[in-house]
């Protein structure tokens, strides 16, 4: 056909589709008009039984809209994702630029005070630099929880109305410190070099103090919904500071400072790495490879002890429910902590391995690599252990065949006294890989090293061996016996690493210097093995957020407010995992941001000659 | 050809963050409901009310979050196999019904040596048995090695209602 004809057959179509149209709208209009009416009888205006119809059914919903009761509602529903999803993601994204935002300004504090004692300008310059990341940060902060709160507001109103009911004390102070929080950090970072360094410590501290306050009310309203107190069984307030004060509060005050230092230390870490990697002269490589060890050094100082922090969160979870810690450990978030394990193994293994590249900027320190391999071996088994599982995924004859769920001898490694005992070797190990770079490039001068490098091996086995035997002797014990085992095998560590470190740190005063320390003559993987530690950190914390929410299963409040929305179940690990990866991105996309926007005012580094 | 260092970074972070949702992905997948109501009839036999006892127990109940049935070696907490025929030697003075119910309802006043504390109190929230659901988990645990003697008419708590029970049946 040719195109002519076509346009031909269009139009006669389209104008027999508008007389079908015209007839068929005339038909009906002359069926209408010869409906039946009553017969005029009055002077009212005929109706035929239609329209009538029609004027009735208005008539009863204005009146069933004049009388409709107002009723609060429970849940509203957000598109795609759904309400759970949404609020979780900013959450977590909340979370994750106010922990960054409350741990900056700590270190950058303890540098500076640093630099104040030994009157060293460089680590002064160290913490500016740190701290140009937090002004865009806490406007992120801010954004995020303003936006976190109008979500919650909108599609949970009668949870969020229930907790205003019990917290609503707070929330004035709560406001009143975020002024504060406000004019410390823009005073503390606009201030540097205009004010005295002893009222700019003091601006330093004042950020440090509110920033904490703040934190500690926002806890308190997360930990209450955990383990709530300070209630009656119908959820009526008897004492808001009980409920302030509930089991969870103070251990995850604690647990979120530590977090919180070994998070932001390994962000920060991880700018140095880009500003590394993209730096165009030695003189800035060497300035930002000191940066980022500084980083790392935070994060991983932090990181140590906050296995310690996390017993104690969940003793205490344990103490106010043994079926809320049993739920986590034991019911549907045990496989979970297996996934837990490899983010920390990997974060073990991704510190060490960056301080032992990092021996090869330190002169004269080839006498300690070979001890490298055996801390590999170690720090391998200890992982293996810890992400063994107590039950395997396994056929229906492999089940069979082990005579149950667990393997006959690996089952072993699953339960928690291999756990303990596998974490607090991997944090000696760890200690032992910073003793050794510490060393490096350095002999001490002292009378007494023999003795104290003696001593100090001694102690350091002592405590491995201790926590060897404990976590062996905790099968044969029973269970009431066996959980207060963690308690000395911890003491038993931390007691290591405080004595080993005084020390060192008396056998190494005015030590002998081997070679020099050569800032930026580093492996370029090192550098991504910092922005590696710091994804492993911030994926981390998007998982423990979960389970920490998550923990509650159908209710709001555990045990007096329930869950009744579409999304009381608990989703599965592999949902669970997927929503803290998008998270994760996001936060990526987000801090880049912020390491773009702090690189613009970038000036070069005037004391990176001094750390070559 | 050189990949930009920016390309590398993403990279880096895009299949690092893989990597763990893979992890994720792997570990046994779960999706754990709200305790689903088990419905119980006045005229209910003694093997309906055991099954229904067990449902609570295994369901709503959260028992076997932390009792085991059949297992021995270093428990957490103590096992519930043969708990029928145990009940009634636990306590003296008590019979295995009373013992059962205190447990249930005021769950500290004997602990089972070598054991902590910790079982919570059952009828109230966050498990919030109601006494019907409770006289069924008592029936059912009455079967593991005893006699079901309860019915959904028996009074179990407070215990002066056992003996009380006990008698206007005779």
């Amino acid at each position: 056909m040719t195109p002519r004809l076509n346009a031909k057959i269009a139009v006669t179509s389209l104008i027999v589709v508008a007389i079908a149209f015209a007839a068929t709208v005339g038909l009906v209009r002359w069926v209408l008009s010869r409906e039946y009416r009553a017969p005029e009888r009055s002077d009212q205006a005929q109706l035929t039984p239609r329209t009538q119809a029609l004027a009735d059914e208005a008539a009863a919903k204005a009146k069933a809209d004049r009388e409709k009761p107002y009723q609060e509602e429970s849940y509203r529903k957000f598109p795609m994702v759904g309400s759970r999803v949404a609020v979780w993601v900013l959450a977590q994204l909340h979370l994750l630029f106010a922990a960054f935002v409350l741990a900056v300004p700590l270190f950058a504090l303890i540098i500076e005070f640093i630099g104040w004692l030994n009157r060293d300008e460089r680590y002064d310059e160290l913490a500016h630099e740190f701290t140009k990341l937090l002004s865009v940060s806490f406007s992120l902060t801010a954004t995020f929880g303003a936006f976190l709160l109008f979500m919650l507001v909108l599609l949970y109103p009668k949870f969020m109305n229930y907790l205003m009911h019990v917290f609503s004390p707070t929330f004035a102070p709560y406001v009143g410190l975020f002024f504060f929080e406000a004019f410390f950090l823009y005073t503390y970072y606009y201030g540097w070099g205009k004010f005295s360094q002893v009222t700019h410590l003091l601006l330093g501290l004042g950020l440090n103090v509110v920033g904490t306050a703040i934190m500690l009310i926002a806890n308190s309203w997360l930990t209450f919904m955990t383990t709530p107190a300070g209630v009656s069984e119908s959820g009526a307030v008897i004492s808001t500071w009980a409920a302030v004060h509930n089991y969870t509060w103070m251990p995850i005050n604690i647990h979120r400072i530590i977090a919180n230092v070994a998070f932001g230390g390994s962000v920060a870490a991880a700018y140095a790495a880009f500003k590394f990697l993209n730096a165009k002269t030695d003189e800035e490589r060497a300035h930002y490879d000191w940066m980022g060890y500084i980083g790392n050094f935070v994060a991983i100082c932090a990181f140590l002890p906050l296995p310690f922090a996390g017993y104690w969160l969940a003793s205490e979870i344990y103490a106010y429910s043994q079926t809320l810690g049993l739920t986590m450990m034991g019911g549907a978030f045990s496989w979970l902590f297996i996934i837990q394990a490899v983010l920390i193994g990997n974060l073990f293994l991704g510190a060490n391995y960056y301080l032992w590249l990092g021996m090869g900027r330190v002169q004269a320190s080839e006498r300690f690599q070979g001890y490298i391999k055996f801390l590999l071996i170690l720090i391998a088994l200890c992982f293996a252990v810890w992400a063994t599982p107590r039950s395997i995924i396994a056929t229906v004859s492999e089940t069979r065949a082990m005579g149950g769920g667990a393997h006959p001898q690996l089952g072993y490694f699953g339960v928690m006294s291999a756990k303990n005992t596998a974490v607090n070797l991997l944090i000696l190990t760890t200690y032992v890989s910073f003793l050794l770079y510490r060393r490096s490039g350095r002999t001490p001068t002292v009378s007494w090293a023999k003795l104290g490098n003696a001593l100090q091996f001694a102690i350091a086995f002592l405590a491995g061996a201790t926590v060897l035997f404990l976590g062996i002797y905790g099968y044969f014990v029973e269970a009431k016996v066996r959980i207060g085992l963690s308690v000395p095998q911890v003491s038993s560590v931390l007691f290591a690493m405080i004595a080993i470190t005084a020390i060192d740190v008396l056998m190494y005063r005015n030590a002998k210097s081997l070679g020099e320390v050569n800032w930026g003559r580093i492996h370029p993987v090192s550098q991504y093995v910092l922005i590696f530690l710091a994804v492993t950190f911030t994926w981390l914390m998007g998982l423990m957020g979960y389970v920490r929410s998550g923990l509650r299963q159908h209710w709001h409040v555990y045990g007096v407010m329930r869950d009744t929305s579409v999304d009381a179940f608990t989703p599965t690990l592999g949902f669970a995992t997927r929503v803290v990866s998008v998270t994760v991105l996001l936060f990526f996309l987000l801090i880049g941001f912020v390491f773009w926007l702090a690189s613009l005012s970038d000036h070069k580094p005037g004391h990176a000659k001094e750390h070559a | 050809m050189r990949v930009p260092v920016g390309l590398r970074i993403l990279l880096l972070i895009v299949g690092a963050t893989s990597f763990y949702t893979l992890v994720g992905q792997l570990v046994p997948q779960k999706e754990v409901q709200p305790p689903k109501e088990t419905e119980l009839k006045k005229e209910m036999t003694a093997d309906e009310l055991t099954k229904a006892g067990k449902d609570i127990m295994e369901g709503k109940g959260l028992c076997t979050t932390c009792h085991t049935f059949g297992k021995s070696g270093a428990l957490r907490f103590p096992d519930l196999a043969g708990i029928g025929a145990r009940a009634a030697t636990r306590r003296p003075g008590h019979s295995d019904v009373q013992y059962l119910a205190e447990s249930i309802y005021d769950p500290n006043v004997f602990i089972v040596p070598g054991f902590n504390p910790g079982m919570p109190v059952i009828n109230k929230p966050p498990i919030g048995l109601s006494d019907q659901e409770i006289l069924a988990v008592i029936a059912y645990l009455q079967s593991q090695g005893g006699k079901v003697t309860v019915t959904l008419q028996s009074k179990v708590w407070p215990l002066e209602a056992v003996a009380a029970d006990a008698q206007a049946k005779d």
